[in-house]
């Protein structure tokens, strides 16, 4: 067990400056837009310090209680690599939000974007499942209150729909908590890990179902994922492209940490203890979110909405790959994972630079684009065909990993092939006949679209990300593959790293 | 046997608030109704989480005064871990309660109704 009690500073300078931000608005709410991007930075910096510098595995160990007795945070190779992409994406959208946020309560926008950073590197970086409900409601309440922000008034019912139902998923998941504490008697995550075996299988069962409708809610999973059109339609875009950079992010993380880690049994295929196989489950309710997903999508007419659908569809991918339950199928999901959140969020912000041009939101509108603005035109083609999984493009590489993994595993998780396909064939219908209304000549003389730097910095690093991920996948590739064990070998690469004594029951 | 299950008729208390709760956030079309059933799942989980820790005979987990009151030669100290839980997760449910307000307040500012089907007639 080695102890790196710095990791902790990922959380607890966002926190500490969350809630003294108002103190720089008292000088000027512009000053607190640097203050979030200096912050978000320095998370940004240190989380890749970390991850090149490999400090990791190690363990944060609080109040020197050692684990299992104290609250630790575990700095694995999954934690310090999707931290790394949270902050990096935060980065960016904060720099966007230089110039996309001015009008409304600046000052509070910023208090609750840190929180937000704050809430979602915690979920990651927990090793204790009380903490994770904690980290979780930090990261529903301030994403409730930034979907509201903004002077559309479909924001507040999006935002309410969405606090609805998240609350009622994070009730469950402690329900689900609670009953596993009658059970063992701690909330330490690896040691639960470690004697799950002990529990009661029917009993467990429950709680593992309950679990995992909890979870499933931020990790936008059907029936769980009703609020996700709307909230993603209402809400400014920065905040969409965080909610779909930032939150997907934490919420799978969640979901597969409990599920696989907490609940999971060592061997070449990750299954679940209980009576009831939850990986299985996860496969089935992937494959209804996609196919739902992707055909609510074709029929829209909205952008925004568009790419909220394909949002779900692409977590309902991500979850079928990790619920393959090998290294392989784990490899293709986090890939996809973070192709999806550089893509989606790239596009996000396009809309958002779009909209304040006077472009508007309907497809139609996009008719014509590449004369007003080259930039803008072929940064939307590169995410969409990221996000279709043309070759060259990011996406495509995760998508090759998921079937790769299929294949390996045979049986009836084969169908997972066709699931890929048909989300491929599906996007490449909506996508494209954006990109057709794009490059479609217009005769109407309308004046170029100008793009400020700020918002212009953002969505071309994004851009040029997906290209060299395209080009050359290992540059994700290797860390999710690191990543990929520790999720399918719980005791080896997670248990024995937090308590090196402990022996499995 | 487990122990948590003699507080029988708590579980049930707790796990029917629960259900009403559900029932009553499923059902209803006016925003403040809402809030309310989410309001009485959240009591359900904490009388739950209060009855998983609590025993009829348990005596308070203090070591000092445990030495004089044993039930058949054994004491039985209620399990303070549960207790704390639930005031973190009563706080977070306040939280949540009040965003949910004010989000409310603001549908009604924008909206001049609480009725979730006229909010989505409007919207069209």
């Amino acid at each position: 067990m080695n102890i790196f009690n710095n990791a902790a500073l990922l959380i607890g300078i966002p926190l500490l400056f969350a809630f003294s931000i108002p103190l720089f608005g008292f000088i000027s709410k512009q000053l607190t837009k640097w203050v979030t991007i200096f912050v978000v930075g320095f998370n940004a910096t240190f989380s890749l310090y970390i991850l090149l510098a490999h400090k990791f595995p190690s363990v944060v160990v609080m109040g020197n209680w050692v684990p299992p007795f104290g609250e630790n945070l575990y700095v694995g190779p999954v934690a310090v690599f999707l931290v790394t992409v949270v902050s990096l994406i935060g980065l960016l959208i904060a720099i966007y939000n230089l110039w996309a946020i001015k009008g409304g309560d600046v000052t509070r926008f910023s208090v609750l974007f840190l929180m937000y950073i704050a809430g979602a590197s915690g979920i990651i970086l927990t090793g204790d499942i009380f903490n994770l409900f904690i980290f979780m409601e930090i990261t529903e309440i301030t994403s409730y209150a930034l979907a509201a922000y903004g002077p559309e008034r479909r924001a507040l019912g999006g935002a309410f729909k969405f606090l609805v139902v998240s609350s009622i998923g994070s009730t469950l998941y402690l329900l689900g908590v609670m009953l596993i504490y009658t059970q063992l008697g701690t909330l330490n995550i690896a040691e639960i890990a470690a004697r799950i075996g002990q529990t009661t299988p029917g009993l467990l069962t429950f709680a593992g179902v309950l679990l995992v409708s909890g979870l499933a809610v931020e990790a936008e999973l059907f029936p769980f994922n009703g609020w996700v059109p709307d909230t993603y339609t209402g809400a400014v875009n920065g905040v969409s492209a965080a909610l779909s950079g930032i939150g997907a992010i934490a919420g799978v993380y969640a979901l597969f940490r409990i599920v696989m880690t907490v609940l999971g049994k060592d061997g070449m295929y990750v299954l679940t203890y209980g009576k009831l196989d939850l990986m299985a489950v996860i496969a089935i309710l992937a494959t209804a979110t996609v196919v739902i997903g992707e055909l609510s999508a074709l029929t829209q007419k909205n952008v925004k909405k568009m790419l909220a659908y394909s949002s779900m569809a692409q977590m309902g991918l991500v979850a079928a790959g990790f619920s393959i339950g090998s290294t392989l199928g784990v490899y293709g999901g986090i890939f996809q994972l973070i192709n999806h959140s550089i893509a989606k969020s790239m596009l996000f912000l396009i809309v958002g630079v779009l909209v304040a041009a006077g472009v508007g939101e309907r497809i139609e509108n996009f008719k014509g684009l590449w004369k007003r603005s080259p930039f803008l035109s072929l940064a939307f083609t590169i995410g969409a065909f990221s996000m279709l999984g043309f070759p060259l493009f990011a996406g495509f590489w995760s998508k090759f990993a998921i079937v790769g993994a299929s294949i390996q595993r045979g049986g009836w998780y084969d169908f997972i092939i066709g699931l890929v396909l048909f989300a491929s064939v599906a996007e490449a219908f909506y996508y494209l006949r954006i990109v057709t209304y794009i490059f479609s000549p217009t005769e109407m003389e309308k004046p170029k679209i100008k793009v400020n730097l700020s918002p212009a910095i953002p969505i071309f690093i994004l851009a040029v990300a997906i290209v060299a991920i395209g080009v050359y996948p290992n540059l994700i590739g290797n860390f999710s593959m690191q990543s990929a064990g520790e999720f399918t070998h719980k005791m080896k690469d997670y248990v024995l790293n937090v308590i090196p004594t402990i022996t499995a029951h | 046997m487990q122990v948590f299950l003699q507080n029988w008729i708590y579980l049930i208390a707790s796990v029917s608030l629960i259900g009403v709760g559900l029932y009553i956030v499923l059902t209803k079309e006016n925003i403040f109704r809402i809030i309310v059933g989410l309001n009485i799942i959240e009591s359900g989980t904490n009388l739950f989480m209060i009855a998983i820790a609590w025993h009829p005979k348990a005596v308070m987990p203090i070591y000092t005064a445990t030495d004089h009151l044993a039930i058949n030669g054994k004491v039985i100290a209620a399990d303070p871990l549960p207790q704390s839980l639930v005031l973190t997760a009563i706080v977070i449910g306040l939280g949540t309660t009040a965003l949910a307000l004010a989000i409310g307040v603001k549908i009604f500012e924008k909206y001049g109704t609480l009725d979730v089907r006229k909010i989505k007639e409007a919207e069209k």
